[in-house]
């Protein structure tokens, strides 16, 4: 998978998670949303029904505990106890109701033996119960308004969203006015009163809002989720850009390593050619000479040839040592950090130093020396893996690194020391000898080419052993002027 | 065929230098050379026929020695393919001789060991050549022989006297002496050694 396809892939990714969370939050917020309006409009629906059957027992009292005095009127009692019955009117056996409705009532009450409603009149919120008993009956008139326990209420009745209303005979009061919705959801709710006497249902609607869903939430969990995206993805991106860095360098050896191999070929041809037609001519003059009758001018033609394809090799040699031995770097010196330098160098070897378990300890101030940055780069790089290779022959647990700046009048020095074997004696002076090297299929150009390029900027490159153990080597540049 | 005078040496090499002196040197020994700079223009104008042996720098312009050599085993060129490089790896060297060269030098080259090399190379060449003649011309006497005197040359072969001959095949002594002399006329035997050398291989073929 390419790396765009790759991030695309992600990117999707995190759109669906986020998307999928929105709408799980929007579902939980919403069911949260109809438990409390339906507990609400049960909590109304109880509160109402208990109120009618207050009304009902009332009425059954008023009934059971007439008397035949006239004088005790207990029903004139009992709006001081029940507010919301503004009054309450007695028919004797012998008169009559003043209203045929209520007749209606007294009849129905009769039948049923239970209190019967009369006169419901939305417009002004009043009803009356009518019970019918002996010797007298009793009809009250009730206001749906004080009906209504507005103390235990569930809802801010002014703001609440929800809007509760009463309804009979299709017709409807409207007790709590709630709020208009834009629509796109409701919850409903509808439920006959308890008692039987006043057939009311509690209607109950809530409309849903827009700004009803949990948007706040939703947005925190897009940004999470988007914020938890962008980091895998940029650690995606460092460890492609780090597997980036690690091929290049390989390509990089191994670039050197081809290169090196077609110098070699390169050169082997190169000589190789007119050694042979050295040897080829002398040869051939010596086999002319040594004929009985010499063929003198074959001989010292012969011989003139050899003399030219001399000439010829000796040319190929040093064009080759002016293309090799000292690269010319003088002329792009620009004033560098050794830290920075430093740290590229062991970004570079990472992978290397933690097979080791070492842990670099560098020191000394910020040193700006001027050099020329791949040139300082590759004599770094080289020291630390010399370094490296020198400390892997030693015990795990031996193996120390020190790197350290240093700045002297006018130089600016950087030492690598490290704990490996050390530089045998003999060794010592041959160390930056080109085609020197104790190591097996070494080349021994590393130190050499180091050196060159460090006197080719005007510094020096020195190799010494330290005590107890391990070797130490010092690179010292010219500083760069103060700015 | 035409028989050639004396062997002919081919020189491949695109350097002149090199050319020029290898051509001298393998002179001052009276072989004959022909230094050719362009492999291409050697394939196509070189005489195949010819005794003689090829010498070949691996490393050329256009087509590597290599590839020449591959060419010229693939059309059946038998003439030793000697190969020069100025810096032989194994694997070049492994390649060389699976696609049949003769030899792998290495440059510059020593006069000795080139000309003994080219001589040798020469002398197989020739012989080669001779055993390629013998062959052909044997299968051409056998071809001549009538049914009968190729029994009789096969009993011959086996290495039966004349009387356990004439036994085997229901004949006289006398007329088995006959076809016996018919054979030998026929195929050119100066001696028994000579005719059995020659032709068992063919005999036992036809068998």
């Amino acid at each position: 998978m390419t790396p765009l396809h790759n991030r695309l892939a992600v990117l999707l990714a995190g759109a669906a998670v986020a998307a999928i969370g929105s709408i799980v939050l929007a579902r939980l917020e919403l069911d949260n949303l109809r438990a409390a309006f339906e507990t609400d409009a049960r909590i109304v629906h109880r509160l109402l029904s208990q109120r009618t059957a207050q009304h009902d027992a009332v009425m059954a009292m008023l009934a059971l505990l007439q008397s035949g005095s006239r004088t005790d009127r207990p029903e004139q009692r009992i709006p001081s106890v029940y507010p919301q019955i503004l009054g309450v009117q007695q028919r004797s056996n012998d008169a009559a109701w003043p209203d045929a409705a209520l007749s209606a009532a007294e009849d129905e009450s009769r039948r049923n033996r239970r209190a019967a409603m009369a006169g419901v009149d939305f417009k002004a919120g009043r009803y009356q119960l009518v019970q019918a008993a002996v010797p007298a009956s009793y009809a009250a008139q009730i206001d749906l308004r004080s009906m209504v326990p507005w103390e235990e209420w569930p809802m801010p009745r002014e703001t609440s969203p929800v809007r509760v209303m009463l309804e009979y005979d299709g017709r409807q009061f409207v007790l709590q006015p709630g709020q208009e919705g834009s629509g796109w959801r409701q919850f409903d709710f509808r439920k006959r009163l308890a008692a039987d006497s006043q057939p009311f249902d509690v209607v109950a609607m809530r409309n849903l809002n827009w700004t009803d869903l949990p948007w706040i939430k939703m947005l925190g969990w897009t940004l999470l989720t988007a914020a938890t995206f962008a980091a895998l993805l940029a650690l995606e991106r460092q460890r492609a850009e780090r597997r980036r860095a690690e091929e290049l360098l390989r390509l990089g050896q191994v670039a050197r390593l081809n290169t090196l191999g077609e110098l070699a070929a390169g050169m082997a041809h190169e000589l190789n050619q007119p050694l042979t037609a050295v040897l080829a001519n002398t040869q051939a003059a010596r086999r002319l000479l040594d004929d009985e009758s010499p063929e003198l001018a074959t001989a010292r033609s012969a011989m003139q040839r050899a003399a030219e394809q001399a000439r010829r090799a000796s040319d190929v040699v040093g064009r080759l040592r002016r293309v090799v031995e000292r690269p010319d770097v003088a002329g792009q010196l620009q004033p560098l950090s050794l830290e920075a330098a430093v740290r590229n160098a062991l970004y570079l070897l990472e992978p290397e130093l933690q097979r080791l378990g070492i842990k670099p300890a560098v020191g000394g101030p910020a040193v700006t020396v001027l050099a020329e940055p791949v040139a300082l780069e590759q004599i770094i790089h080289n020291l630390l893996s010399n370094a490296l290779q020198a400390l892997a022959q030693v015990p795990a647990g031996e193996r120390a690194l020190h790197i350290e700046s240093r700045a002297a009048p006018g130089q600016g020095t950087l030492t690598v020391r490290d704990s490996g074997p050390g530089i045998a004696a003999d060794v010592l002076p041959r160390l930056f000898e080109p085609f020197f090297t104790t190591r097996e299929g070494g080349l021994g150009l590393g130190l050499s080419l180091c050196e060159s390029l460090a006197s080719g900027m005007g510094g020096t490159l020195v190799a010494a052993n330290h005590a107890p153990r391990g070797a130490a080597f010092t690179l010292q540049l010219p500083l760069a002027p103060a700015a | 065929m035409n028989a050639p005078l004396s062997p002919l040496i081919h020189l491949i090499d695109d350097d002149a230098a090199v050319r020029d002196s290898l051509a001298l040197l393998i002179g001052t020994v009276g072989l004959r050379v022909r230094a050719w700079a362009s492999p291409q223009d050697f394939m196509e104008k070189f005489d195949r026929g010819g005794i003689g042996a090829i010498v070949l720098d691996v490393r050329m312009p256009g087509i590597s020695g290599l590839t020449v050599l591959e060419k010229l085993v693939a059309v059946g060129v038998d003439q030793p393919v000697i190969m020069l490089t100025g810096h032989g790896t194994v694997e070049m060297c492994r390649r060389a001789f699976k696609s049949g060269a003769t030899e792998f030098l290495e440059k510059p080259v020593d006069d000795q060991q080139l000309l003994d090399t080219l001589q040798a190379a020469v002398q197989q060449h020739v012989r080669s050549r001779e055993r390629n003649r013998d062959d052909r011309d044997a299968r051409e006497r056998y071809a001549q022989l009538s049914a009968r005197e190729r029994e009789v040359l096969g009993l011959i072969v086996a290495g039966l006297t004349n009387k356990e001959i004439g036994r085997a095949l229901d004949v006289s002594p006398r007329t088995v002496e006959t076809h016996r002399a018919h054979l030998f006329a026929k195929l050119g035997a100066e001696s028994l050694a000579q005719l059995i050398r020659r032709y068992a291989a063919l005999v036992e073929d036809a068998a």
